[in-house]
């Protein structure tokens, strides 16, 4: 591996930063492991080979939500910002008001208890936790709102903690100008601190009535949506910017097209946000049909931010590589160190948005919303993006960070190189398995899918390899848990070698002059050709259903 | 730190027009967007305005370091 | 004297305006969209005598107050008892809507437009509008945790005024028609009115597709078109 700064900076942090951020780190894969343990149950019920009660079964589903995208997604986010923030300020040495940052590790994990016990009691009301749905105010209810508000909380203090370690740098006089990642953390800490302020929104009134002090919240709905609308973003945005950050740690390289191009894409990430959040409303009734069409005109403007960071990052590898010697139109993919477990986790990162995000576009037309948006297409192309994408480059990030944090080698790399593989394998499984179920109508969030015989038996076939799929994915997430965690426990003597021995290819040095980069725009075609075909699938089908619906009003 | 300001800023904007947007215009009513990005509107600036604090501060350094070598 | 030389100029896939216009790229979908009348820009002339938009979303309802409830209940209720078979199923009085089916059907087998004008046929606007005052009613409610009526036997080619609303918490009431579904979500308390066709008999599941509680699996009802 390529020595580098960030891992001299990470060594370089005091004792207290460095086990701050362990201990967020150990935290997000326990929920990480909590998650995938609740979702493979699900995926076995699903799949008709286990049989609890039915509400075992949901609130198993509950679990899984809970813990994957609002706990391990966010310990995680709030660990690689406070890095981040901590070592990309030029001369930063150290993360500035650690105690709040404490104090925001505190709030998150109360969140994560109160959340438990309320997924584990009363009705399982999912992760998006309607209140309607309980039907009757209870404490049970009420510790799932609670726990949302303490993430809420715990992540606004985060964020403030960042935000201060960019800037308080430059105050003392200590950094001169705002680096792009620099840039970047500070971008992500102001949305950290909007979802925050969205989840307040959302879950506020809810607390208040189920602790019977407010009335039943009467559009929480729209509530819940602002609030999803902006952590799907916000794991994206973290995504992108950590790959920017382990692309420099794998190659010593920077982007091509300089800081300022850089800091004006990630600034895209927070201008696209609020216009494209109309698509999650699409099958609402009520919703003026002129709004859906604007909506789903904006949405178009979606995957605007990470494909500009990925044709940044494609592009800049790609010259340095061509300098290097690399040649032919994809050979220098074929020289990159695939078998280094980071390279390894965001290559398969990079393939799995590609897949996630040709389906995504599916769904941002509002004509093919009743044909698809609460079906089992949703979670079919989502997992690619949750599992595939973000929580892939978040484990790739930690085989870095875990061992440049405590000094010691990361465990088995030669297992941690192929757990992405194994994963991505089940994802094909489960994703395409999944979308050709949603295509067909089957329902998502449903445990059986049978219908008393009256549902096509494609259905129940299809959700048997939804589970083998994830069965796949829930045992290569399980062993990159278990490999870090022995990483980090294992009492080994100190790596001399900052690089650990892992392969790494330095790219560093070399000035590309009159190189070419088609791996990125041919990239893009092959994405919209395979949007193109997806949606192409869904309006013909809607064309050919022995239906037509003709004006819609509600009331 | 002129682009960095400049951009958050740009932001703020994009943030409080469309939270004018989701308050005013009957067709697009619904306050809990409005809410949310004009509050968001607000995180922005704030940040804007902690980075061109820094800048001034940054400045003033400067200044007071030029006049300390001239003398 | 030392020359100073330009850079290499860069090639054009290493531009920054290249690399924004290809970040824009996944923007052409629209054109897709627009080739299948699903865009505000239309890439073909609108065809009046052409079929009922199978897209649907021709206009809607203005914002009038609906039934609460328990009014939706009882008219549902009395829409039950008043077309209820032996075997427990419903099937909805026709009225005029037949005829105006057979009508239209008769006028689409004309594609001379001299002969549909001599005949002085309806155009499909005016049909549409004339369904839209004779079409049957039907009523569907949701609820935990089920459908009522759980069996609607329905007419081929008849369009259908369906007036439906969950009655307790929101679920979907939605058809699984052809190779996929028709995805209808229904807020609590909301009335959701659609006009609703089958153009081919079968036997149609109805299903909730909107998490509704612990036995939301079970939520089903059928529609049986003739």
């Amino acid at each position: 591996m390529t020595p580098h700064p960030l891992l001299d900076h990470l060594k370089q942090l005091p004792a207290a930063d460095k086990r701050l951020l362990l201990a967020f780190f150990g935290a997000g894969l326990v929920t990480l492991a909590l998650g995938v343990l609740a979702g493979a149950g699900t995926a076995l019920v699903r799949a008709g080979l286990i049989d609890p009660a039915p509400y075992f079964g949901y609130r198993l589903m509950t679990m899984h939500g809970i813990n994957i995208f609002f706990y391990w997604l966010y310990f995680a986010q709030a660990g690689l910002l406070l890095a981040f923030s901590a070592t990309h300020a030029a001369h930063a040495r150290h993360m500035e008001w650690r105690r709040l940052a404490w104090l925001g590790y505190a709030a998150m994990v109360a969140g994560f208890v109160l959340s438990q016990v309320g997924a584990a009691s009363g009705v399982p009301l999912l992760y998006d936790a309607p209140p309607e749905l309980a039907r009757f105010a209870s404490a049970a209810v009420g510790s799932i709102y609670l726990g949302y508000l303490s993430l809420a909380l715990g992540l606004f203090c985060v964020a403030v903690s960042a935000v201060a370690s960019v800037v308080l740098p430059r105050f003392a006089g200590r950094t001169v100008s705002l680096s792009p990642i620099g840039f970047a953390s500070i971008a992500w800490a102001g949305l950290l601190m909007v979802s925050a302020l969205a989840a307040v929104n959302a879950f506020l009134p809810a607390a208040l009535w189920a602790f019977e002090k407010g009335p039943l919240p009467e559009d929480y709905a729209t509530g819940w949506h602002v609030l999803f609308h902006n952590m799907h973003y916000l794991p994206l945005m973290a995504t992108v910017v950590t790959w920017y950050v382990l692309v420099k740690a794998l190659f010593g390289i920077e982007s091509i097209f300089g800081p300022r191009f850089s800091k004006i894409v990630f600034s895209t990430y927070l201008i696209f946000v609020p216009p494209t959040s109309l698509y999650h409303m699409f099958l609402e009734p009520g919703l003026a049909e002129p709004v859906r069409v604007v909506g789903s005109l904006l949405s178009l403007f979606i995957s605007v931010p990470t494909v500009l960071v990925f044709l940044i990052i494609v592009a800049s590898l790609e010259t340095h590589a061509r300098a290097h010697g690399a040649s032919g139109l994809f050979g220098w993919i074929r020289m990159l160190p695939w078998r280094n477990p980071v390279m390894a986790a965001v290559g398969m990162a990079v393939v799995n948005l590609a897949a996630g995000g040709a389906l995504s576009f599916v769904l941002i037309q509002e004509k093919l919303a009743p044909l698809l948006s609460d079906t089992f297409f949703v979670p079919g192309y989502f997992h690619f993006l949750t599992v595939g994408t973000v929580t892939l480059t978040f484990l790739g990030a930690l085989c870095y960070l875990i061992p440049g944090l405590t000094g010691r080698p990361l465990w088995n790399p030669r297992l941690l190189a192929g757990l992405p593989y194994l994963a991505t394998a089940g994802l094909a499984l489960f994703g395409t398995a999944g979308v050709i179920a949603g295509y067909l109508g089957a329902p998502r969030r449903v445990l059986d899918l049978s219908y008393a015989g009256d549902a096509p038996a494609s259905w129940q076939v299809l959700m048997g390899v939804v589970g083998t799929g994830g069965m796949l994915m829930a045992i290569a997430l399980i062993l990159y848990i278990l490999a870090l965690a022995v990483t980090f426990l294992k009492r080994a003597p100190q790596a001399a070698a900052l690089d650990f021995g892992l392969p790494g290819w330095n790219l560093a040095g070399a000035v590309p002059a009159r190189e070419l980069a088609w791996t990125g725009p041919l990239s893009i075609l092959i994405l919209v050709g395979t949007m193109a075909l997806f949606t192409v699938v869904a309006f013909e089908m809607i064309k050919a259903a022995p239906l037509a619906a003709i004006g819609s009003g509600a009331h | 730190m002129k682009q960095d300001f400049s951009l958050l800023v740009i932001v703020a904007v994009v943030w409080a027009v469309l939270a004018l947007l989701y308050a005013t215009v009957p067709m697009f009513h619904m306050p809990g967007y409005a809410a949310v990005w004009g509050l968001g509107a607000v995180v922005f600036l704030a940040l804007a305005a902690a980075i061109a604090a820094a800048s001034r501060r940054e400045r003033k350094r400067h200044e007071h370091h030029g006049e300390a070598s001239h003398e | 004297m030392k020359e100073h030389s330009s850079p290499p100029p860069s090639h054009f896939t290493t531009r920054r305006g290249f690399i924004v216009a290809a970040g824009f790229g996944v923007v052409s979908l629209y054109g897709l969209w627009a080739a299948y009348g699903a865009a505000p820009l239309r890439l073909k002339a609108h065809d009046e005598d052409a079929a009922p938009d199978h897209m649907g979303g021709h206009g809607g309802h203005g914002r009038a107050r609906g039934p609460d409830v328990d009014a939706f209940r009882r008219q549902t209720e009395e829409f039950i008892e008043a077309n209820k078979l032996p075997d427990g199923s419903v099937r909805p009085a026709r009225g005029n809507a037949a005829l105006l089916a057979a009508t239209e059907k008769a006028h689409h087998a004309l594609h001379d437009p001299e002969q549909r004008e001599k005949l002085a046929l309806p155009t499909a606007a005016q049909n549409a509008g004339k369904r839209a005052a004779n079409a049957p009613d039907v009523y569907l409610a949701a609820y935990q945790w089920g459908f009522l009526p759980a069996v609607l036997r329905l007419d081929a080619g008849v369009p259908y005024r369906f007036h439906m609303m969950a009655v307790d918490v929101t679920h979907g009431a939605s058809l699984r028609v052809g190779r996929g579904g028709h995805i209808i979500r229904l807020r609590a308390g909301t009335l959701v009115e659609r006009e609703l066709r089958f153009t081919r008999p079968g036997e149609y599941l109805v299903y909730c597709t909107i998490y509704c509680g612990m036995l939301h699996d079970r939520m089903q009802g059928k529609i049986i078109v003739a």
